[in-house]
């Protein structure tokens, strides 16, 4: 199955363009959307969750038309918000169940069982019969992962799932997405690299609403290989070298700046060549479309 | 620190653009109040009393408190909250000011925004009454002469009504809001406010409880209206209302409850952000878990099913967590709770009359529980909007959306979540219903009944709000934005009735059941209840598939793309259901018009008094044409109960009682019954002037004149038939079971008075002079016809009644015989004596007591009571009632007339009892449900009332007065006189007192709301609280000063001049007031003769009262009391006008002991002759005083009838 978007826009009435002219195509597997905060990547990953409008454009799941068969595809969808909240005085087993309802696990002993593996799968199986309004942002995040897994999807979105988690969280997360990705479309948007880069066989980096890159991360990587250059540099040569040469990121090292600069060849010959790494991808992707 | 709180806060709001909202509506709201006729705040002013008086300026000012607290809600209670629902709180909290400054800036900021808004309510009046003359449309009072513009009047309601109440509102609105962090708690207090005032209003009902409910408003209205009840017109246009006494003391408790709950709030509002729970929790004993390891968890596959058995499981599963989700919610909980305990208030105080109560029948307390509705529309109103926003509240609204749940399985949950929770409501109402009955002592639990009337009446007013505020919350598609437009929407319907769009298919949810009457159960309400409902639930069916349609589903929230993707949710089985929902609002709403507005004609308010203006207009002129009289009435009546119809055919013999002859007729048609005149002829021939056809009014004239003292007899068939339903004021005189109808239904002679316009307001508004309630006394032709009207002065009478086989038809007369005729009754009555020209018609299934009373000279008359199965609580008391009536009546005043006594009951859709002759139709809503549980503490309400109208039989019937100012006196007053004197003769002198207290309080709070003049008793003009309250309490007052044996003298010697009076009678005429006081003077020595004068030719007022009593014990054993009193006279004009007067007159001196069962017995009670303001008696009694006083039985009237007694105190020194 795979899931094509094509040619997609989106404005918001307060004049954002949120989705411009946004093409894609999804396969199976393990897919990273890669954006800054703001890009609009929750944007797409709503409207593909059937949640919200386009103003142009498609996107099909198979033959699936997903703006006109909305109930089709939540039937195999498993999406779990950027931001979301929960019923504070209900416990996380009954909300669970509640959910599994209206997925349509109508089955009683299945829904029981699948409810029960989901929690203890997230590992909340000691606190379940707590009222969700006493877990911690960690919890709850699990406990969001828990429902978008409810029934088996075939679409699973997961708009910054590792925001807010701990590293031992993460990877636990991390292992369960790459358990699912085989034969399930997993679309899997965040602003972290590392996330992208330990799972995802194919990504996209987006800003401001346009796809800047798509491929996998492979490729991507040999497309900079050799062309990204490192240089420690004083805190006031910051300004000058950023007017002379191609900056794409910069970081703190001990206080002093190190610059990474994107060139065909040592740029004035006192850089260091490094090897490129996710960041780089994306930070050369977002440097170069501005 | 502070000040810079209090600024910000005050800055904040200056900034918000709703702050000036609020002034905005506020403004315009009461703007409209005061110049246009269609709303009106409070709606006190009219007649007598200036729309710009203090009085009405002071009650409008209190009124708007109450809208205020929405308000006041809004500002004060998101003082606080504000941070918590922004989540700034942790900002707020950690720097350096204190919890002091921050919650007293926070409140007096907002505070003083909130008194800044209410200002634009005495703006708005003193703008709205300066300019109002000048405007393009016409205020109510445009042609009224105002009183002259003082500002004090304006600003003095503000500060000292307005400014107190939005502290106390703000305090409690501010500690809600600080101390739960909860919107809907704020709101709850609110609602706790608005019970208190209910429950105030309820324990007024007993009026002991005066000062106890004037204390437990918090709005200070009850207190207000209970200070001012007995001002005079005159005194509320020209006093402003003071603040003292109980008003005083109201606003002193509540404004220190709310400085109370201030400290309260101060003390315990945490600084912290994260709060200890108010519960301490359970500690869990530690469960053993097996440890899992969730890599090594398989999950396993599901079957995922779709479907509509699906969509059912789902729809049950989400009803059943809406559910339980509402009814967790404490505010729930204490909404339902507030409005249980208000009906476990009003379960104490059922249906009382004269302190009374009623037996707890099921009907009554299907009413009583109707007090529900307010909070069931609160619940509905505030949990649709909590419903359908619970998933974006929680945020969680993404992850449901996405489900593969169907469109309108959500709200439809929802729906039925809501409904679940009223259905729970209403059976917890039935079980308290059964319980108020029991806990009463009252076993016949019609449960049927209570199911019939909860979910039919109860039901549907539910499930239309519910539909309908749903609409709204998903249009609105902001939570208070959808709370703002249910409030407008309520006002709209409000004041889109007085602005003159009163169809039923205009007013959301109209369609009453009306009250259930155990004689005609819900009767013909059913129809028209059933089509309206089905209309309306129609409606709001269309209205939910809208919904289903544009409801957010995710995060769209704009119309033009809800719209886009509503399309996509139009699938067929939506569509026609839709379609359906909508064709049924169609047809429905066609077959309702075509009921009210074809069938039957539909007439606004304005339409039908246009209809009386054009009437007198055009035929004011033929008013006093001399016309023949009714001597003989001659009818055959069939009725048909089971549909609504009568017909009547007979004749009248008329009777030129002129020395001139006579060639034309007028005759009127009865239209306000839509009798159809079938024909009418007269013998000889007549020709018909139908030029005033549309008035029912027609000419015939004469083929041959008519003689003088020549009849003719005039025959005539006219029917009446009920088609279909109509929109408003239904028929409830012809019923299918309790038909009660007099001779108004049948053609009468000349031009009818009584279809002019009344009221001189709206005689005003038609540019009509205005009127006189009645003629004077000395107009020779009111002297010559008699209270009931100038068609005739006494008929002979003889009726046949046709009526259903399982119905007994009752008229006045004999009954000749009865006989059945294909499946119909037929009931001959004839009366043998002449009597006047009014009579009942009544049939309905009765059950029969009878019994008998034997006159002195042995004619025995035979007693009836025709009543309704189940209803036998009081018939002994009537029966003994009537007994001790005649047995009274016929020693003092005369002979009884008749040799029979029939009372009848009927439905309670009106409460009265009437006197005709040898009839006396009775309510089922007075008297015979009444509860007298004690004797020696309920009134019996029973036993009076028939009483009274057996009084009738003599006053009224066998002299019937003249009808000019002061007719009343006459009928009413005596009827009440007799019945005070049988009262008296069977009860204790304390129960009398009771009866009189009450009689006192109406008349006084009459006065004050007299509209056009209040008349002294000899010239009353159908003034209730003058003829029946102030007519009681004098006459009781003149046979206690002149002695009962000398009132009955003089009424006997009236009687005995005027009975059977009339043109041919030998007065030549009908008896006035005037007429009778001259025999009460008569019977009156000269030292009293100034009662007279005080009590019925004038308005007088004493101020009694005691200033100190004082006893100390002798050595014989007695003891000395030294009473100290003050007495003050006044006289009082029409509107009110007070002077003193002097005084000089016998008052009783009273000292109360106490018996043995510790209740006060009279010691000493003696008039004494008062003759200046202060006074002082020594008085010697054998037993120790308890208390004693200055008109200690309030026999005069006094506006503080209290005050009279004090109790006895020890005097010092001894």
């Amino acid at each position: 199955m795979t899931l094509v978007i094509n040619q997609l826009n989106k404005t918001y009435s307060n004049g954002v363009q949120a989705l411009k002219d946004v093409n894609l195509t999804i396969n199976q597997g393990m897919f990273g959307l890669l954006g800054p905060n703001g890009a609009g990547k929750s944007s797409l990953m709503r409207t593909i969750a059937t949640l919200q409008e386009p103003d142009s454009g498609e996107i099909f799941l198979g033959d699936i038309n997903v703006l006109t068969e909305k109930e089709e595809i939540r039937k195999t969808l498993g999406y779990l918000p950027q931001e979301f909240g929960v019923y504070p005085k209900v416990s996380a087993v009954n909300l669970l169940n509640h959910i599994a309802v209206l997925k349509g696990i109508t089955n009683s002993s299945e829904r029981k069982n699948v409810v029960e593996a989901l929690l203890q799968k997230t590992n909340l199986w000691e606190s379940r019969k707590k009222n969700l309004g006493g877990y911690s942002g960690g919890m709850k995040q699990r406990f969001g992962i828990a429902q978008a897994l409810l029934a088996n999807p075939k679409l699973i979105i997961v708009d910054e799932p590792t925001a807010g988690l701990d590293p031992a969280e993460r990877n636990r997360f991390l292992n369960l997405l790459s358990e699912l990705g085989e034969n399930t479309v997993v679309i899997l948007s965040t602003h972290i690299v590392e996330d992208v880069k330990e799972l995802c066989s194919d990504m996209a980096v987006f800003n401001k609403g346009q796809i800047l890159y798509k491929g996998n991360p492979d490729d991507a990587l040999g497309e900079l290989n050799g062309k990204v250059w490192s240089k420690r540099i004083k805190k006031d040569e910051l300004a000058d070298f950023k007017a002379n040469f191609k900056v794409i990121s910069e970081k703190l090292i001990a206080g002093n700046p190190v610059i990474n600069v994107l060139s065909d060849e040592n740029p004035d010959g006192t850089f260091e060549s490094i090897d490129a790494d996710l960041e780089d991808v994306y930070f050369s992707k977002i440097f170069l479309q501005a | 620190m502070l000040k810079e709180i209090i600024r910000f806060e005050f800055f904040y709001r200056k900034n918000r653009p709703a702050t000036y909202i609020y002034f905005g509506i506020l403004f315009l709201l009461c703007f409209a109040a005061v110049t246009s006729k269609f709303v009106t705040i409070g709606g006190i002013a009219g007649g007598q009393i200036k729309e710009n008086s203090p009085y009405n300026l002071a009650f409008m000012t209190i009124i708007m408190t109450f809208f205020f607290t929405f308000i006041a809600s809004a500002l004060m209670g998101v003082a606080v909250l504000r941070d918590f629902e922004h989540k700034t709180e942790s900002l707020m909290f950690s720097t350096t000011m204190s919890k002091f400054d921050y919650l007293f800036g926070r409140f007096f900021g907002s505070f003083i925004v909130m008194v800044l808004i209410y200002c634009s309510i005495w703006m708005a009046f003193m703008v709205g009454y300066s300019i109002g003359k000048f405007l393009p449309w016409d205020p109510s009072w445009k042609e009224k002469e105002m009183l002259v513009f003082d500002a004090w009047s304006y600003l003095q309601p503000f500060f000292v009504w307005g400014i107190s109440n939005l502290f106390i509102q703000g305090a409690v609105f501010f500690a809600a809001g600080a101390l739960s962090r909860s919107t809907i708690v704020i709101y709850t207090q609110g609602i706790i406010l608005f019970v208190l005032y209910q429950v105030s209003d309820t324990l007024l009902s007993d009026i002991d409880n005066k000062t106890l409910s004037a204390m437990l408003d918090p709005f200070g209205v009850r207190a207000f209206s209970i200070f001012t009840e007995y001002w005079t017109p005159a005194q509320k246009n020209s006093q402003i209302v003071p603040l003292s006494g109980v008003l005083l003391w109201n606003r002193l408790v509540w404004c220190s409850i709310a400085i109370l709950i201030l400290f309260a709030t101060y003390f315990s509002f945490s600084f912290n952000v994260v709060r200890n729970s108010l519960f301490k929790k359970k500690i869990k004993k530690g469960e053993i878990e097996e440890k899992i390891n969730p890599e090594s968890v398989k999950i396993p596959l599901v079957g995922q099913f779709s479907g509509f058995s699906t969509s059912i499981s789902q729809l049950w599963t989400q009803s059943k967590f809406y559910f339980k989700m509402v009814t967790r919610e404490v505010p729930f909980l204490a909404i339902a709770f507030v409005g249980v305990v208000q009906i476990i208030v009003d379960s104490f105080y059922f249906d009382k009359m004269y302190g009374t109560s009623s037996y707890p029948i099921t009907a009554n307390v299907i009413s009583m529980l109707d007090g529900f509705d307010m909070f069931f529309l609160i619940i509905i109103v505030f949990y649709s909007g909590e419903l359908i926003w619970k998933e974006r509240i929680s945020n969680i609204h993404l992850i449901i959306d996405a489900t593969p749940v169907k469109d309108w399985v959500n709200l439809t949950a929802k729906f039925i979540g809501m409904l679940l929770i009223c259905l729970c409501i209403m059976l917890l109402l039935i079980f308290m219903g059964v319980a108020v009955q029991a806990a009463h002592g009252y076993f016949n639990f019609e449960l049927s009944l209570y199911f019939k009337s909860m979910f039919t009446s109860t039901l549907s007013f539910v499930l239309l709000y519910i539909l309908l505020s749903f609409f709204v919350q998903v249009m609105a598609n902001n939570k208070f934005m959808g709370f703002a437009m249910m409030f407008v929407f309520f006002l709209t319907t409000f004041f889109l009735g007085a602005a003159g769009i009163q169809h039923p298919m205009f007013m959301f949810g109209s369609g009453r059941l009306g009250s259930f009457s155990d004689m005609n159960k819900f009767g013909h309400f059913v129809t028209s209840f059933s089509w309206m409902k089905l209309y309306w639930f129609s409606m709001v069916v269309v209205f939910f598939v809208l919904s289903v349609v544009l409801s957010v589903r995710g995060s769209e929230s704009i119309m033009k793309t809800r719209l886009r993707v509503g399309k996509l949710r139009l699938t067929r089985p939506v569509i026609t259901f839709g379609i359906f929902a909508l064709l049924s609002t169609i047809l429905s709403g066609c077959y309702i018009f075509y009921n009210t507005n074809k069938l039957n004609q539909y007439e606004s308010r304005e339409d039908s008094e246009k209809k009386q203006v054009a009437y007198e207009t055009t035929l004011k002129k033929f008013e006093n044409i001399p016309q023949p009289k009714i001597i003989d009435v001659n009818l055959k009546v069939e009725i048909y109960p089971s549909e609504r119809d009568f017909t009547a055919e007979g004749y009248f013999w008329l009777k030129n009682k002129t020395d001139k002859p006579m060639k034309e007729v007028h005759i009127q048609n009865d239209k306000e019954h839509d009798m159809k005149l079938e024909y009418l002829n007269f013998e000889g021939g007549a020709k018909e002037n139908k030029e005033y056809e549309k008035f029912g009014y027609s000419i015939y004239t004469l083929n041959q004149a008519l003689a003088p003292s020549d009849s003719v007899k005039m025959s005539f068939k006219t029917i009446f038939e009920t088609k279909g339903f109509v929109a408003g004021g239904s028929n409830t005189n012809i019923v299918y079971n309790g038909t009660f109808f007099n001779n108004f239904y049948f053609p009468t002679i000349g031009y009818n008075e009584g279809f002019e316009i009344g009221s001189d307001d709206t005689r005003r508004k038609y540019k009509l002079k205005e009127k006189e309630r009645m003629m004077e006394q000395n107009d020779p032709i009111g002297l010559s016809m008699n209270l009931f009207g100038d068609d005739a002065d006494y008929i002979r009478f003889e009726m046949v009644i046709g009526t259903d086989k399982e119905q007994t038809a009752i008229a006045p007369g004999y009954l000749q015989k009865t006989w059945d005729e294909k499946g119909r009754k037929y009931f001959h009555y004839k009366m043998d004596v002449p009597m006047v020209n009014f009579y009942s018609i009544v049939s309905a299934k009765y059950e029969v007591k009878k019994d008998k009373w034997v006159a002195a000279d042995g004619k025995p008359v035979s007693l009836e009571i025709y009543y309704n199965k189940g209803h036998e609580y009081n018939l002994d008391k009537m029966m003994t009632s009537m007994k001790a009536s005649f047995d009274y009546y016929s020693k003092n005043f005369s002979p009884y007339q008749y040799r029979q006594m029939r009372i009848m009951e009927f439905p309670k859709y009106a409460d009265f009892a009437q006197s005709f002759a040898n009839t006396v139709p009775f309510s089922e809503g007075i008297g015979f449900i009444q509860k007298i549980s004690d004797p020696d503490e309920d009134l019996d309400m029973p036993f009076y009332v028939t009483a009274h109208e057996l009084g009738h039989q003599w006053w009224g019937h066998q002299v019937a007065e003249a009808r000019v100012k002061g007719n009343a006196m006459l009928s009413e007053t005596q009827a009440q006189y007799s019945a005070l004197m049988v009262m008296k003769h069977a009860i204790k002198p304390e129960m009398m007192q009771k009866f009189l207290k009450y009689e006192l309080d109406r008349y006084l709070r009459g006065r004050s709301s007299e509209r056009k003049k209040e008349q002294p008793l000899n010239m009353v003009e159908s003034q209730g609280y003058i003829h029946y309250q102030k007519g009681a309490l004098v006459m009781f007052a003149l046979q206690d000063y002149i002695g009962e044996e000398k009132v009955n003298l003089g009424l006997r010697n009236f009687l005995a001049d005027w009975q059977y009076p009339g043109p041919e009678s030998v007065h030549k005429r009908y008896p006035t007031s005037n007429d009778l006081l001259g025999y009460l003077k008569a019977q009156t020595p000269d030292s009293l003769k100034s009662i007279i004068t005080d009590m019925f030719e004038t308005i007088t007022l004493f101020e009694n009262k005691t200033e100190k009593v004082e006893y100390k014990a002798l050595k014989d054993k007695t003891y000395e009391v030294k009473i100290t009193t003050s007495s003050e006279k006044f006289r009082a004009d029409s509107s009110g006008n007070e002077k003193p007067i002097a005084i000089n007159d016998w008052i009783d001196i009273g000292i109360y002991g106490e018996d043995i069962k510790g209740e006060p017995n009279l010691l000493y009670l003696k008039k004494h002759k008062i003759d200046k303001k202060s006074n002082e008696y020594i008085l010697i009694v054998k037993e120790k005083p308890k208390k004693a006083g200055i008109d200690p039985i309030n026999k005069l009237i006094d506006r503080h009838s209290d005050d009279n007694t004090k109790t006895a105190s020890l005097a010092e020194g001894v």
